[in-house]
């Protein structure tokens, strides 16, 4: 009778380690790659402000205005000054007009609907990732955008 | 009296010249740097600020650099983080350009032409030439116009191992879509 090998244990725990190794690396690259945004009426905001105080904010200090509220949730409330289609969506737009400085969201694909039945006028509150403010050379003022917005009921 | 006249002329001309500038807050910019083995980043600005200039042919563009909604967070936040667009440092990418064929356009007549468009495109603080065929539709009053071209990103002091490793495009496609009233 001929004595089958043993392999060494070490060689084995080797094994079973990389095995589990690249299970864990896989799971975190699929998490990673398969990841989405949230829907943003789920989501708490932030701040929640006053559409002319809020512009005033970005028009007085840009710098700390865009370092305090960039790329956070922030809910808005004020008149709605003028709605812009762009394409087969709609932009809301809040403005102040003693600047020219206006605030624009752009709606979450699941919400377009709703931002579909707003128009010139209406007081609302809206929510929305702030992608900060930028002083416009064409327009000569501040805009400040937001995307995944949400109607905040 | 002849005081007045001359006011009123001025204040015709600079009404007539205004009128001529046609400018929109939301035109849509679409960033596609996908390749046949990552079809994340790709994303799109739909608050971008246009203008036109009927009279000389003038296109301006101005984008929040952080406006760029992904569908991934983290690709976003790879997007705007300092070795990619730098956004803090430099938060809009501007274009300013020039219709070089204008007389293949008349704003007046309703109708689809087909023009070129060439000027430079500032992007992380760098500026490189772009030329790009473009389409206008002009429709009573409002104006609508198309316009696909790529860029380099080493051009623009962009570089990093996603691209070396295939999962960036090298020369992403621009899209853009304005519509001016």
């Amino acid at each position: 009778m001929i004595p089958s090998k043993k392999r060494k244990p070490w060689i084995k725990r080797l094994l079973v380690g990389g095995a589990l190794l690249l299970v864990v690396l896989g799971g975190i690259y699929w998490y990673v790659a398969t990841e989405t945004f949230s829907d943003t009426s789920d989501r708490k905001p932030v701040y929640e402000v006053e559409a002319i105080s809020f512009i005033q904010e970005f028009v007085t200090n840009g710098q700390a205005a865009n370092l305090k509220y960039t790329e956070k949730i922030v809910a808005v409330s004020g008149i709605i000054s003028a709605t812009e289609a762009a394409d087969t969506t709609i932009n809301i737009k809040m403005t102040d007009t003693t600047t020219g400085s206006y605030i624009i969201f752009a709606f979450q694909d699941q919400h377009l609907d709703d931002a579909k039945t707003l128009k010139a006028g209406d007081k609302v509150s809206i929510k929305g990732a702030c992608s900060g403010g930028i002083h416009s050379d064409i327009l000569g003022y501040y805009s400040i955008s937001f995307k995944r917005s949400a109607l905040n009921k | 009296m002849k005081k007045y006249i001359f006011t009123l002329v001025i204040a015709l001309a600079a009404i007539t010249a205004f009128a001529q500038k046609k400018t929109t807050t939301s035109a849509i910019v679409t960033f596609d740097a996908t390749t046949s083995i990552d079809n994340l980043p790709k994303a799109e600005n739909r608050t971008v600020i246009a203008a036109l200039d009927a009279s000389t042919g003038i296109v301006q563009f101005e984008a929040a650099m952080k406006n760029f909604a992904f569908s991934n967070p983290t690709i976003q936040e790879h997007f705007n983080q300092s070795k990619w667009m730098n956004s803090d440092a430099f938060p809009k990418a501007s274009f300013t350009g020039k219709i070089t064929n204008l007389s293949a356009v008349n704003f007046k007549a309703d109708g689809t032409y087909n023009v070129n468009v060439e000027g430079v495109l500032n992007i992380r603080g760098q500026d490189g030439k772009v030329s790009t065929p473009a389409t206008i539709v002009v429709k009573g009053s409002a104006i609508s116009a198309t316009a696909t071209f790529s860029i380099k990103l080493a051009d623009y002091g962009i570089e990093g191992g996603a691209i070396n490793a295939g999962k960036v495009s090298k020369e992403p496609n621009i899209t853009v879509a304005v519509d001016l009233n």
